[in-house]
């Protein structure tokens, strides 16, 4: 049922059509249908449509979006803030804030933003030479002041979404001001366009330490900082100071907050339902997690120097080629293992195998 | 008449949970609160998730005790009716609600 007493639901209202069936219409229709969906794309004011179906064509056809003519898409612009407090709380993306290339705005939650996303683009073009979330130069949509008080970031399958805080979980302001977060929502887009993890058990908690992997990743390479000199915190100080230091400890899961329930080896792994359940956590994806990001925090710490370099390439490349939708914790370490073995040398490739040894997921 | 809600999932995975007595509430506020608790119909079946979740978006389980069974409703921050947002939004803004950490 999607309608409500009013008859419609009021989101239905400021959407046009769903946009993989404007993408379908767009590739597959006949030619009524194709001009009718092209013009569609072209003058709608609906971006987040327009991105979600820019991304089906880039998956589909294999073509490079940016180049596209006639999908309104600036080429060169490689981020965009949206303020939602301005315009209904929860409508995406809300009201243009700091497009790319304009200098600060008032708003310090759209200046962190755009600082997060432009410094985590940076990273993945430098590092890996990946041109946005797609590779093909995707611009990234974030939109801040989402609801009220809210207490929560996440991406919507084509934008990034940032709450203000309660102020009661997170401390106001600090979902933008933690670059790790930004690049950990950020990290689940390309997740989304590559291994495309499902979002449920060990496939879930896979994507949910991807996103923490790379998150970590963009913090120690903005302070310039080593294996050994990371924190390997995530969200550190971003909560009201009674609940904790930070939301999740890779190196040592389960110490973040008081409460925090993550396993650090497959021995405490919590095999929970997948039922909508909030105390389940879609079959505990961000408790299981512990697992996987404390491999990965051991195999980078065994190889020394900055984390991205090594350990990061190798858990990249697993990311972006090696794995599938179903993907289970033992079949990414054993990417991980072949991975290493193809980039660097046998003794990447132990030192990757004895990390997930370390967790209980090889023996 | 009392509702809980236990909010989960997220960016964090934590779970919180808030309870709002309707007892503890001033007279005109307990009607408002009731009209608010009868505007989201949380006996309506929730609009269907899309096919794939949102990665890290929050999810809802109200759950309102009154005479007989206790009603507990689940959603998704993706098919969260607006009624039932502004109602948590109304809880959330009560000085005499409840909350706490963990299920």
């Amino acid at each position: 049922m999607s309608t409500t007493r009013e008859g419609i639901h009021p989101r239905t209202l400021c959407s046009i059509a769903p946009p993989d069936l404007l993408g379908r219409l767009a590739v597959e229709g006949d030619p009524r249908q194709r001009e009718a969906a092209v013009r569609a794309l072209a003058t709608s004011a609906a971006i987040r449509s327009q991105r979600a179906v820019m991304g089906y064509l880039n998956r589909q056809l294999n073509v490079n979006i940016g180049k596209m003519v006639g999908f309104g898409v600036i080429p060169e612009r490689r981020l965009t803030i949206y303020d939602n407090k301005t315009n209904g709380r929860t409508f995406l993306p809300g009201v243009r804030a700091r497009d790319w290339g304009e200098p600060p705005v008032k708003d310090a939650a759209v200046n962190q933003a755009y600082d997060g996303s432009s410094a985590t683009y940076e990273f993945f073009r430098d590092i890996y030479q990946r041109n946005s979330l797609d590779g093909a130069g995707l611009e990234l949509i974030s939109s801040v002041h989402y609801g009220v008080a809210f207490d929560n970031a996440f991406w919507d399958g084509t934008q990034m979404v940032y709450g203000d805080g309660s102020g009661r979980i997170f401390q106001i302001g600090g979902l933008t001001r933690a670059v790790d977060v930004i690049a950990h929502e950020l990290t689940h887009g390309i997740t989304e366009l590559t291994a495309a993890l499902i979002y449920s058990k060990q496939p879930g908690a896979l994507n949910e330490s991807f996103s923490d992997v790379f998150g970590s990743l963009v913090k120690q390479f903005t302070l310039n900082q080593t294996a050994a000199e990371a924190d390997w915190l995530i969200g550190e100080g971003i909560l009201v100071p009674e609940l904790g230091t930070a939301l999740r400890s890779m190196i040592n899961p389960g110490t973040a907050y008081s409460g925090d329930q993550q396993p650090g080896h497959m021995d405490h792994y919590k095999d929970l339902p997948d039922n909508n359940d909030p105390r389940n956590d879609n079959g505990g994806v961000h408790i299981n997690s512990g697992i996987p990001n404390h491999a990965f925090a051991l195999a980078a710490r065994a190889m020394g120097g900055y984390a991205w370099e090594k350990a990061g390439k190798i858990w990249y490349t697993v990311l972006t080629t090696r794995l599938r939708a179903n993907s289970q914790f033992d079949e990414a370490a054993r990417a991980t293992v072949d991975v290493a073995g193809t980039l660097f040398s046998s003794t990447e490739q132990d030192m990757v195998h004895d990390a997930w040894k370390q967790v209980g997921v090889l023996s | 008449m009392k509702l809980i809600i236990f909010r989960g999932g997220g960016f964090a995975g934590m779970v919180a949970r808030t309870e709002l007595d309707a007892k503890s509430l001033p007279r005109d506020d307990a009607e408002t609160f009731a009209s608010s608790i009868a505007r989201a119909n949380l006996r309506e079946e929730p609009p269907p998730p899309p096919e794939k979740s949102w990665p890290d978006a929050q999810l809802y389980e109200l759950c309102l005790e009154e005479s007989g069974p206790t009603l507990n409703v689940r959603y998704s921050e993706e098919n969260l009716p607006e009624d039932v947002r502004l109602l948590v939004a109304w809880v959330d803004g009560r000085p005499e609600r409840v909350e706490s950490m963990g299920p």
